[in-house]
């Protein structure tokens, strides 16, 4: 096992003093692990990955990047780490090419050179599209082009905020087969907020089971039904009609969604919520 | 005939030359930061920022005559720009549609310009002027201002260029690859200020709403890539400015809505003869 590349002990958070969105919750990663962030909508694995990349600041708590408190650095970190932020945050406004939107990024670092920043878009697949506007890609080839930005400083730490939103399971597979091969080529740590449960448990070595102020960490081979059932506050057959929805992309219109009765977007107090049935 | 006759209008009056250079760096900054502007969805805080000049013109028109050019152009910057950083500093990555505060803002300090204006000013100058522009007001100290202005917006823009791109692109990207959103934030405002405040004489506070956004408009609507957007816009600002400012001068119009119309019409002959080309096309 590598060393500890990141290590969050009781990390609270609220938006504006309003019931906390993350409560106490502690992880580790190590460099060359995995770890999948599950949850339902709404209960905090975007803010999680939003206060490790410096977008939001902890109520309290500790982050540790390389075994050093967050505290102790003089500037925050940025270059321990590369944030994937969801593809729906660029501006649709510009007409970016995607050698531009890499030129953007290599300005900001030395020593990279044009054949460095192809031999990225080659690794991710995406070099023939080189000159082509990133408005014009499919969904899939714009998360490429994203994760080739973030390894542009070649970061021990990869954040991917729902990297497989929007594709279809053959890109899906694509992408996470990119992502693994950066991981053992580059001894990466890579943290993945994902909704598809297969992928996530087949692709991370562990898993952060996340619903606002529960949350549960381990090894995936340590993840049961049951702490699923817990966390999305739905039974696992219905989490199965998700997962099916996810799979072939038609989250929003599949009609056996109707029948799960359960509202994942606003569980405010799990515990007071449903519990699944004996 | 008349038009040529303008022309050589420019060459012997001051004041008509003194407005041509002006409209020249005028446009050539505001061609520059449009596309910027529009991208970064910015356009309503513009309108902000140029309605709450009147406040800071009222506050200077009250303290010095209409003659002290720079006097007063420092007043209102420093009265712009105090407003401009309270409209800056309530709007950073706020997820809340800033929207309604902009707009009792700029309603609110324009209304109290007013007042002020008609309590205290020195002499009861035309504010009409300050609002839609007139040329014959420019001196050669607002040419200066306005040549500083390119000076100094040059720079500030094209050295951060990728910077200013990436933010307004990906600003979570940007910032969590260490680039410093805040300063930015700040900085396109405040140049924002100092352009508006510069061009008052020239476009009128309400007017230079035009050329901040027409060009910027034009260009990402038929650009194919962000280097020909940036290129297409000073082109496209300059150009109509220009003859916007002559076409005033030729047949006696307000310069201000000469130049504002000679750009709107631009824009919808351009927008109209594209889809005439893309229906041929077909």
């Amino acid at each position: 096992m590598g060393h500890t590349i990141l290590r969050a002990e009781k990390i609270c958070f609220s938006y504006n003093g309003e019931a906390p969105t993350l409560k106490d919750i502690s992880f580790s990663l190590h460099a060359g692990e995995s770890l999948g962030v599950l949850g339902p909508n709404g209960g905090g694995k975007s803010t999680l990955m939003k206060i490790i990349a410096g977008l939001l600041s902890a109520d309290s708590g500790d982050l540790f990047f390389d075994d050093k408190n967050l505290k102790d650095y003089q500037n925050y970190p940025y270059e321990k780490f590369s944030y994937v932020p969801q593809n729906s945050e660029l501006n649709t406004i510009l007409p970016v090419k995607v050698s531009e939107y890499m030129e953007f990024a290599k300005s900001l670092y030395k020593n990279i050179s044009s054949t460095e920043v192809d031999e990225l878009l080659e690794l991710v697949g995406i070099l023939h599209k080189k000159d082509s506007l990133i408005s014009k890609l499919s969904g899939g080839e714009k998360q490429r082009v994203l994760l080739a930005r973030a390894l542009i400083n070649r970061p021990k730490l990869l954040l991917l905020d729902e990297p497989t939103k929007g594709l279809d399971s053959n890109g899906q597979d694509q992408l996470l087969g990119i992502i693994e091969k950066i991981k053992s080529r580059d001894k990466t740590a890579v943290m993945i907020v994902d909704h598809n449960i297969n992928q996530i448990i087949r692709n991370c070595h562990k898993i952060l089971c996340l619903n606002r102020t529960y949350h549960w960490h381990d090894h995936r081979d340590l993840l049961t039904k049951n702490i699923l059932e817990d966390v999305y506050h739905c039974e696992f057959e219905h989490l199965l009609i998700h997962e099916n929805d996810l799979q072939n992309n038609t989250e929003n219109s599949h009609s056996d969604h109707l029948y799960c009765n359960h509202d994942h977007d606003k569980t405010p107090d799990p515990h007071n919520l449903l519990r699944r049935k004996k | 005939m008349l038009f040529l006759h303008s022309l050589q209008d420019f060459l012997h009056y001051d004041f008509l030359l003194y407005a041509i250079v002006g409209t020249l760096f005028l446009s050539i900054t505001c061609g520059l930061i449009s596309p910027l502007l529009i991208a970064r969805k910015n356009a309503f805080m513009g309108s902000a920022i140029s309605h709450s000049t009147l406040l800071g013109l009222a506050i200077a028109l009250s303290l010095f005559s209409a003659e002290s050019s720079l006097a007063i152009f420092s007043t209102t910057l420093g009265i712009t720009i105090i407003c401009t950083l309270f409209l800056a500093f309530s709007t950073y990555r706020q997820k809340l549609p800033s929207d309604s505060l902009i707009g009792i803002f700029y309603t609110s300090t324009m209304a109290l310009g007013i007042i002020i204006h008609s309590l205290f000013a020195k002499t009861k100058t035309d504010l009409l002027s300050f609002l839609f522009g007139n040329i014959l007001l420019l001196t050669k100290e607002d040419l200066i201002l306005s040549a500083v202005l390119l000076l100094v917006t040059l720079p500030l823009i094209i050295i951060p260029f990728k910077k200013w791109l990436f933010l307004t692109y990906d600003e979570e990207g940007a910032i969590t690859s260490g680039v410093n959103a805040k300063f930015f934030h700040y900085l396109f405002f405040i140049l924002l200020a100092l352009l508006i405040v510069t061009s008052i004489k020239l476009a009128g506070t309400i007017l230079i709403e035009t050329l901040l956004l027409v060009p910027g408009f034009f260009a990402l609507k038929f650009s194919k890539n962000v280097k020909q957007a940036f290129i297409m816009s000073v082109l496209f600002s300059t150009f109509f400015a220009l003859l916007g400012i002559i076409l005033a001068n030729s047949y006696g119009l307000p310069s201000g809505a000469t130049l504002a119309v000679t750009l709107f019409v631009a824009l919808v002959l351009s927008l109209f003869l594209k889809k005439i080309y893309t229906f041929v096309r077909k």
